[in-house]
């Protein structure tokens, strides 16, 4: 799965979220930040990260949301880190 | 104060409040822990004191029945279940993360609390994921002179869901989606900064 596609399934999970304008998902691009482009309340990230682990099939440590930055492209590099270390630990 | 790990019991129940809640004395609202499962929830009690009524018709404030309710759920369930989970006293995780108090959904009023009236609160867990948890609950005034650690002794989670109560309990408040969370010291700075930044535009 490359960026792109996890860009479109993250915009895919965002359509679902109520807090998170709809208008704004037009132009969203991997620079796009969520508090201050998209105004979504930082209560609103711990949801959005439990919809992306369903969506994506990963599982989010303590330690990968404490660092979690607030850009897509954040939200883009945690799921390709965790999908890594998910096939690094079943050995695929 | 909590010093090492092995004094931390399977549940809060009979526990000091201060051990959790690392705030002044002045602004603990909750005195004592009646029965706890920390998959599941809480009962605990406050009796407001003279000081918290003061310049308030004797009366104690609903905002301040909304910091017991988050006191007892959030706050002490949360801080148990996270000590747990990274096998730490509560100082300890208190100089790792912030405690925020981060969302209120809904709260209904339906009587009041004066000065010297004991009330519960009793709250359960819809949900605790990387250290925000969310809880629904009641605040019910305590008919007077009853046991609560008796009353509750046999409590189960069945009868916390159905606040199944006797009919003596008075319902004051219904409270929903009271929410809160574990930041990280450095990620809480780097979001005030960020709040800063925006409403300087």
């Amino acid at each position: 799965m490359d960026r792109k596609e996890i860009l479109a399934g993250l915009i895919e999970v965002l359509r679902t979220v109520r807090t998170v304008d709809p208008a704004k998902l037009e132009n969203v691009t991997e620079e796009t930040d969520f508090m201050t482009d998209m105004n979504t309340p930082s209560t609103e990230l711990i949801n959005i990260a439990a919809k992306v682990e369903q969506k994506f099939d990963v599982e989010f440590e303590d330690e990968d949301i404490d660092e979690l930055g607030s850009k897509v492209k954040d939200i883009i590099d945690l799921i390709i880190k965790v999908k890594a270390r998910t096939e690094a630990e079943r050995g695929e | 104060m909590i010093t090492d790990i092995s004094q931390i019991k399977d549940s809060l129940v009979g526990d000091d409040p201060g051990n959790w809640l690392l705030q002044g004395p002045t602004k603990r609202y909750i005195n004592n822990y009646h029965w706890h499962q920390p998959k599941v929830g809480i009962v605990a009690s406050y009796t407001p004191t003279a000081q918290n009524v003061e310049d308030h018709f004797d009366i104690f404030r609903g905002v301040d029945q909304i910091e017991s309710f988050a006191q007892a759920t959030v706050v002490s369930c949360g801080t148990f279940s996270q000590c747990k989970k990274m096998n730490v006293v509560p100082e300890t995780l208190a100089e790792m993360f912030v405690p925020t108090f981060i969302h209120i959904g809904s709260v209904y009023f339906h009587s009041y609390l004066e000065k010297g009236q004991t009330f519960i609160n009793i709250g359960f867990i819809k949900f605790f994921k990387w250290k925000q948890m969310v809880c629904d609950g009641r605040i019910y005034k305590v008919p007077q002179g009853l046991n609560l650690d008796e009353y509750f002794k046999d409590f189960t989670e069945e009868r916390l869901l159905a606040y199944d109560l006797s009919s003596d309990f008075l319902l004051i408040a219904e409270l929903f989606d009271i929410t809160g969370r574990g930041i990280k010291k450095d990620m809480f700075e780097n979001l005030q900064q960020l709040q800063q930044q925006r409403h300087n535009g």
